[in-house]
């Protein structure tokens, strides 16, 4: 049983993802979600409970957190590790091996378990996940759902009593979604309690016990499970809960093409060092289009928008823009992606700086306009780096508007977004478009390309 | 032919002595067989194409330095024997360092330091830096694209061109990106205990055989003569 008394913590430095007198407790075997707004003090509700408050981020803490009765502030980091286990949200650094079979001993390793022991239950975890193709690969040519269940297969090998999952889901597509769910239900089979911080809620309506709806580091309502399949959809809305069900998104498009088309793919093959991912892709869109790019995790969304922005040479085929043949340099300036990771894209010390960097002469005025219109003039002289996401998101659509980009490709833009905040990249696609962008969005969310996209680009599908 | 591994603190073993050797080197030849000699092991573990390109780089270099010290006169001389000179000490361990770290996983790394009684707060850093540089390679990639985008190109003109400009491009975003990833990282080991002070086991079996024990006896012979060379004893 889990148990918090009272239990207040705030960040130094930063308000964000306090949480204020928290009273609750969770039985054994119970799957608890905690969702809410970004910066609702969901994760900081995990990190209570794994020991990386207080020990890895530091803040005022007050309180007592007690795990069959014992106070967990009283123990050891590797102490708590063994009883409870964490799977974080990104898959890239997450593990910590090179190699996988090492990647799901690891945590045994550090307890110092005997050789032959480890080795016989790295098997049985792979087994039991139903991982074997996995094993004996090497990390980094593993997709993220792949590395998403490394990391998971990691922690079940410690058979902890506590699993504490951060927002687990938010880098995987549906499928890959639908087999962490398969693994959950087996941790509830076996009893364990498990504990989810996250903004996906689709897939948890059959496996939550209760849902804990958390506002500014507070608990606003618990919901049973009846209360929350019931819940409906506006109730969802008004709550600013992302979706409760799967909805295949609705198209609106096909309103008679005239066949004007802006920009138009022959052919086009694509891959690495000549050998091809994926072959004969065929397609045009117009100005004003906003076009979803889907797929599995690895079937080449990312190799295709390289090789449509220009960055890498196609193996074979033809890209027209504005009924032109185009080379990779010519596509190169036309067009801009907003990299899943916006950190790699912003390279000033202030948001103006920023627009203006690499050209020779900027142009101030348009500068000033243009941040105005995104809804960043007040943070002009701020460094890019202490914005949030969503707003580093929004620099680097300012930079693609002052460079005069008119191809915007879209790598994950809602990754870990609550609904507020999808709303607003919904809405900023929305605005690019009718400014006469052609704009992509690579994407798994249901969500946003039922409000935002007008067509959908299949990849690896007939 | 079937590849052969070997272990860990061997290799640590034979970096080491690859550092003496270098260091008392007698001449320019000595040196070419030094790099042939890491290149058979290379070649023993499987490596063929690591092995192949090494000896060929090292080859460009040597004829350089040979065309500095023969050809060259006056300052030029002296401005390209002093660099190639360093170029040569430096190489056959970069060589060699390369081999091992593509040829070890961080479990056997962590094993084998963990065998030595080598210090938690050596080891997990250690563990660490290794696991990131795979990382470093990846950011770089996104970072390049990001530059392309923005006419910046990572080109050598440009790199003449505004070299203020391109080092900003690279330090930046690389050092965000490190910061978070050093932080998960970090993360992710703590809650699966990697500070548990109990000894720690490893799943692949690292254990010395003959074939650690040959190859360390052929580096420490080469050494050993490489010095009385240089003394003059033989």
């Amino acid at each position: 049983m889990i148990e918090f008394k009272q239990v207040s913590f705030a960040y130094n430095g930063v308000g964000e993802g306090k949480v204020e007198d928290l009273n609750f407790q969770i039985q054994t075997g119970e799957c608890v979600v905690f969702t809410g707004e970004s910066g609702c003090g969901k994760t900081t509700i995990t990190r209570l409970l794994n020991g990386l408050i207080p020990d890895f981020f530091s803040g005022k803490l007050e309180g007592q957190i007690l795990v069959n009765q014992e106070d967990i502030g009283q123990w050891e980091l590797y102490e708590i590790a063994q009883k409870v286990g964490s799977v974080f949200q990104n898959p890239k650094t997450q593990f910590f091996n090179t190699d996988t079979d090492g990647e799901i001993a690891f945590g045994l390793e550090n307890m110092g378990m005997a050789e032959e022991k480890m080795a016989r239950r790295v098997k049985q975890t792979a087994e039991t996940l139903q991982i074997e193709s996995l094993l004996e690969r090497n990390i980094f040519t593993l997709s993220g759902g792949e590395k998403q269940k490394i990391a998971f297969a990691s922690v079940y090998a410690m058979n902890p009593e506590i699993y504490l999952l951060d927002e687990p889901s938010s880098n995987l597509d549906t499928e890959a979604i639908e087999e962490l769910k398969k693994h959950i239900q087996i941790l509830k089979k076996q009893g364990k309690t498990i504990i989810i911080a996250e903004h996906r809620l689709y897939y948890l309506g059959d496996v939550a016990d209760r849902i804990f709806l958390m506002e500014k580091g507070e608990i606003r309502h618990v919901f049973s499970r009846e209360e929350f399949q019931k819940m409906g959809e506006k109730v969802q809305k008004k709550l600013g809960l992302r979706a409760l069900e799967y909805q295949t998104p609705v198209f609106k498009e096909e309103e008679k093409r005239n066949c004007a088309a802006d920009l138009k793919v022959c052919n086009l093959s694509i891959g690495y060092n000549k050998a091809p991912v994926l072959s004969n892709i065929n397609f045009s869109a117009r100005k004003g289009d906003i076009v979803a790019i889907v797929g599995h995790n690895g079937v080449g969304k990312s190799t295709f928008s390289r090789t449509l922005c220009g960055l890498l040479k196609p193996l074979g085929g033809e890209v027209y823009w504005k009924g032109k043949k185009r080379t990779e340099k010519e596509r190169l300036k036309v067009s801009y992606m907003v990299m899943q990771d916006v950190n790699y894209q912003l390279f000033a010390d202030s948001v103006e700086h920023e627009c203006g960097f690499g050209i020779k002469n900027p142009n101030l005025d348009q500068i000033e306009e243009t941040l105005k219109k995104l809804g960043l003039y007040e943070y002009k002289n701020r460094h890019p780096n202490t914005l949030s996401g969503g707003q580093k998101q929004r620099v680097a659509v300012a930079v693609s508007m002052i460079c005069k980009k008119d191809i915007l490709i879209f790598d994950e833009p809602t990754s870990g977004l609550d609904y507020k905040s999808m709303c607003g990249v919904a809405k900023l696609l929305k605005d690019l478009a009718n400014m006469g962008k052609v704009i992509f969005v690579v994407t798994h969310d249901f969500e946003l390309m039922e409000l935002a996209c007008n067509r959908c680009l299949r990849l690896g599908e007939e | 032919m079937k590849k052969v591994s070997f272990d860990p603190r061997t290799k640590m073993l034979l970096l080491v002595l690859c550092v003496l050797s270098t260091m008392f080197a007698p001449s320019l030849i000595y040196e070419l067989v030094l790099v042939c000699l890491i290149a058979i092991l290379c070649l023993i573990a499987g490596k063929y194409w690591y092995a192949t390109k090494g000896v060929v780089i090292y080859g460009i270099i040597y004829g350089i330095t040979q065309l500095s010290v023969y050809q060259m006169t006056g300052i030029w001389q002296s401005i390209f024997v002093a660099f190639m000179g360093l170029v040569n000490k430096v190489y056959p361990c970069g060589f060699l360092a390369g081999f091992m770290i593509s040829t070890t996983k961080i479990g056997e790394f962590m094993a084998a330091f963990g065998r030595m009684h080598m210090p938690k707060q050596f080891m997990i850093p250690f563990a660490v830096m290794l696991r990131y540089l795979p990382v470093v390679r990846e950011d770089w990639q996104y970072i390049k694209d990001a530059m392309r985008m923005r006419d910046i190109a990572p080109s050598l003109k440009n790199t003449f061109l505004h070299p203020v400009e391109i080092v900003e491009c690279l330090y930046v975003p690389l050092m965000m990106a490190a910061a978070n990833t050093a932080d998960e990282l970090s993360m992710a080991s703590v809650t699966r205990g990697i500070e548990n002070p109990n000894p720690r086991t490893c799943l692949s079996k690292i254990q010395f055989s003959w074939k650690d024990i040959l190859v360390s006896v052929v580096f420490l012979g080469y050494f050993v003569s490489g010095v009385l060379l240089e003394r003059g004893i033989i």
